[in-house]
């Protein structure tokens, strides 16, 4: 059998479709038995796709980049992958390896470019090899803390000979966790007078929430959200929850210093702004989940659904905390409506898409996007990386499998990956896109305010296009918001491509 | 058509006289129903003259009664739909006068005016203060009438968040053109910073805020009442006063004006005014304009506006 149809052949069995790419010259040969090909204008838009429907499905995806020069095309969708903890299996397509040594036009060192977010990466030399590489490839992915593997595989391979023998592959559940552990954190839960939860993004990973919930309300703690977190931590209607962290330093001690004990369960530390060199220096910490690799305190690896379910019977009452409920929100945008500010344009986009999935990269908006908008299982995702551009292939992974998505993204990030809308409309892909245009890197310039306010106003902080023709030139239906932004109900209605801008605030948000 | 005003003895009774008779050539101003009879077919009245079926009997041909008000609990309803009389108030005249004058209760208690200005009084430049924010709070408001709108709207500069109850709930496009979240009476009570009433004196609101009411109301939160006195059990306010350190500011009173000796005089926390929230130079011309313009519009053959019966 030849290499082509081997790579077909185990694509199939292990149910690794849609294949998404941008082929070039050396991947030719592999896409000879690939039925369910999804062309993507750039390498990146691939791999976002990818992402968004690894993040979806919780299952490994299969993305196909062209040599060398696609893999550093797609090299920062694949950091976010990364850190996004998203299983994908990235293959790309290699030079003929019988004049290698020449150095010729799309040959290069893949593995060695691949080391910086692919956690096992190997070019496979042999017919024979392809199929095993590929199982192999899929149960690394899948072993948390998830994250993309990388495949070479040089034209001459897909045309030589080999064989094929069927076989699976582990589909873990990931119950990872010990006893003794949980005995232990149980012991330090009981023995502190004043502790504190911290959610992350695990919880939603591994399906946790409803485990989530009946511990917070045991313990009666105050539950917190990690900072920067790429998807759902805790029902933020939840009266335990006392709200999201912000991603710096010093302002994560103040949050929690007057708690004896730090429980971060599923979640990660991801700062921004530098404030101080230390993080919660001399408190107690506790860190169970299996994707955090910093280590800041005692680190138990366990999967945050079985350790909840299993020790929510071992711990005592300690608070009795409720948080009062946020009556703020309205008032706050009906006050924003004036001169369309974060607070209204969030307040009613959360109203209009209340039932949908939320991918967001708005990043000068997405603090007042989650608070309006709130987490629930599945319900929003962005990129942990501050990557722009992401959001819009992302989305689009993610309608593949759920049309009720919607996409809010800033002018400045839709034009990172403009090129997605052509495959959402070439493949008939559900798109709600809303793009909040506020003529700049709003983020930048807020940093900039903050650290160095003579260049907030930069003319390179502050691109301006015509971004209604830009949309419309890729055949998606255009509208701009008006003051009442009554077109979300437009937007929101049917399954084809539509986008809404609204022409937001442009002052330049605190930093702080 | 004749006309009776029957207006309070505090009001000058010529200038008056002199003003409303543009309206009718037929028309008399008095301060007092002390007549045996009268044939005026339009009554026009403040909140300070009862108007009951005994005043009925002597005005045989009356048809429709102005109150130049925005209360009208003088006025029996009952008997003036039992003789088909038809009822106006004026509720919008004096409600931004009210709102203002309840928000300036609010801010004097929030920022301790009234210590603060009598230290200095008393030679003493105090260097700490208990004053605090009003934005951040939330404010409740009793009663989302004309009055209770007005307040809202001036509260959303100040940052405020607003929760309202009332017997009926705005509309969803209120509600956000207001940003006020409605909720329950207790959960208004429990939740809010600062309780502000603008409530009509009806069976339902009489003693209304009482022990079990005040008992709900965060220790140290503020109390305002500019409706009507009898709304509030005033023993059981100046209980939650010294006991849950409730600061009240209060413009009308069970008993107007209060016994010199009540209790509610003697408290700090505590900033009163003698009913008269309502009462502006510029809220009575509003009042006259608006009350002459609704008496026109039903002697030229029209529905009056703001009827109550």
């Amino acid at each position: 059998m030849k290499g082509y149809k081997i790579f077909g052949n185990v694509l199939r069995d292990l149910k690794l479709s849609p294949v998404l790419g941008n082929p070039g010259t050396t991947e030719l040969p592999m896409l000879r038995d690939i039925s369910n090909y999804v062309l993507t204008l750039h390498d990146g838009i691939a791999v976002g796709m990818a992402d968004g429907i690894a993040l979806w499905t919780r299952k490994p995806v299969l993305v196909n980049l062209h040599t060398d020069l696609g893999l550093g095309n797609a090299m920062a969708f694949l950091m976010t992958a990364a850190r996004n903890h998203s299983p994908l299996i990235v293959t790309a397509g290699q030079q003929d390896q019988r004049h290698l040594a020449y150095e010729p036009l799309l040959s290069g060192n893949l593995t060695e470019m691949a080391d910086n977010f692919a956690k096992y990466r190997t070019e496979v030399r042999k017919p024979d090899d392809i199929a095993y590489e590929i199982r192999k490839a899929y149960q690394i992915a899948e072993e948390p803390p998830r994250s993309p593997v990388f495949l070479s595989f040089p034209m001459d391979v897909m045309e030589a000979e080999g064989s094929y023998v069927y076989e699976d592959v582990a589909r873990s559940t990931h119950n990872v966790m010990d006893e003794d552990d949980v005995i232990a954190v149980a012991n330090a839960i009981n023995d502190a007078k004043n502790p504190a939860v911290i959610f992350g993004s695990e919880i939603d990973e591994f399906d946790a929430f409803s485990e989530a919930m009946a511990f917070a309300e045991k313990l009666g703690c105050p539950v917190y959200s990690e900072p920067l977190g790429n998807r759902s931590s805790y029902p933020s209607d939840d009266p335990h929850y006392a709200g999201e962290l912000y991603p710096a330093a010093a302002l994560v001690d103040l949050d929690l210093m007057q708690y004896d004990l730090l429980l971060f369960i599923g979640s990660d530390l991801t700062l921004y702004p530098y404030t101080t060199d230390l993080i919660l220096p001399g408190k107690r910490k506790i860190v169970i989940g299996l994707n955090n690799r910093r280590m800041i305190g005692e680190t138990y690896r366990a999967n945050p659904k079985i350790f909840l379910a299993r020790i929510l019977d071992l711990v005592h009452r300690k608070c009795n905390f409720r948080r009062s409920r946020d009556y703020m929100k309205l008032t706050d945008a009906v006050r924003d409506k004036k001169k369309m500010g974060q607070k209204y344009v969030s307040y009613r986009i959360s109203k209009y898409f209340s039932d949908f999935t939320m991918v967001d990269e708005a990043i000068s908006v997405s603090e007042t996007l989650r608070h309006y908008f709130g987490y629930r299982p599945n319900g929003y995702f962005t990129a942990r990386s501050g990557q722009i551009g992401w959001a819009l292939p992302a989305s689009l992974g993610i309608a593949m499998y759920n049309p009720k998505v919607v996409t809010v993204v800033g002018d400045g990030s839709l034009m990172y990956s403009i090129q997605a809308l052509w495959t959402a409309k070439h493949y008939g892909i559900p798109l709600k896109l809303i793009v909040l245009e506020n003529g700049g890197y709003n983020i930048l310039r807020s940093y900039a305010m903050s650290y160095f306010p003579e260049i907030s106003d930069a003319e390179y902080l502050r691109p301006e296009m015509d971004i209604e023709s830009i949309v419309s030139s890729y055949g998606i239906d255009v509208r701009i918001a008006d003051a009442e932004l009554k077109e979300l109900e437009w937007l929101r209605s049917g399954s084809d491509q539509k986008a809404l801008i609204v022409k937001m605030d442009r002052s330049i948000p605190s930093m702080f | 058509m004749k006309i009776l005003v029957v207006v309070p003895e505090f009001l000058p009774l010529d200038q008056i006289k002199a003003a409303v008779s543009t309206i009718s050539s037929d028309l008399d101003v008095r301060n007092d129903t002390n007549f045996e009879r009268s044939d005026a077919e339009i009554l026009i009245v403040t909140t300070f003259t009862p108007v009951n079926a005994e005043l009925l009997k002597k005005m045989p041909r009356l048809r429709f009664v102005q109150v130049a008000s925005i209360g009208y609990d003088n006025v029996d309803l009952n008997a003036m739909k039992g003789n088909g009389i038809i009822v106006s108030n004026i509720p919008t005249a004096s409600a931004d006068s009210v709102a203002e004058h309840a928000l300036s209760m609010v801010l004097s208690l929030l920022k301790d005016q009234r210590f603060l200005d009598s230290e200095i009084r008393s030679g003493r430049w105090p260097k700490i203060t208990r004053s605090t924010d009003l934005m951040g709070k939330t404010f409740g408001i009793v009663g989302m009438g004309s009055i209770g709108r007005a307040l809202a709207s001036r509260l959303l500069p100040f940052k405020t968040a607003i929760i309202y109850y009332d017997i009926k709930r705005m509309s969803e496009a209120e509600e956000e053109e207001y940003g006020a979240t409605y909720v329950d009476l207790n959960r208004l009570l429990s939740d809010a910073d600062i309780v502000s009433v603008h409530v009509p004196l009806t069976e339902t609101t009489r003693h209304l805020f009482n022990k079990s009411k005040f008992d709900l109301m965060k220790d140290g939160s503020i109390f305002i009442n500019t409706s009507r006195g009898e709304v509030v059990v005033e023993k059981d306010l100046i209980e939650a006063i010294k006991k849950k350190g409730l600061r009240a500011g209060l413009d009308v009173f069970e008993t107007e004006p209060p016994d010199p000796k009540s209790e509610l005089l003697k408290l700090d926390n505590t900033i009163l005014s003698p009913h008269i929230a309502g009462v502006t130079i510029e809220s009575q011309m509003r009042f006259f304009k608006e009350t002459i313009a609704n008496v026109m519009r039903y002697m030229q053959g029209y529905e009056p506006n703001f009827r109550v019966a």
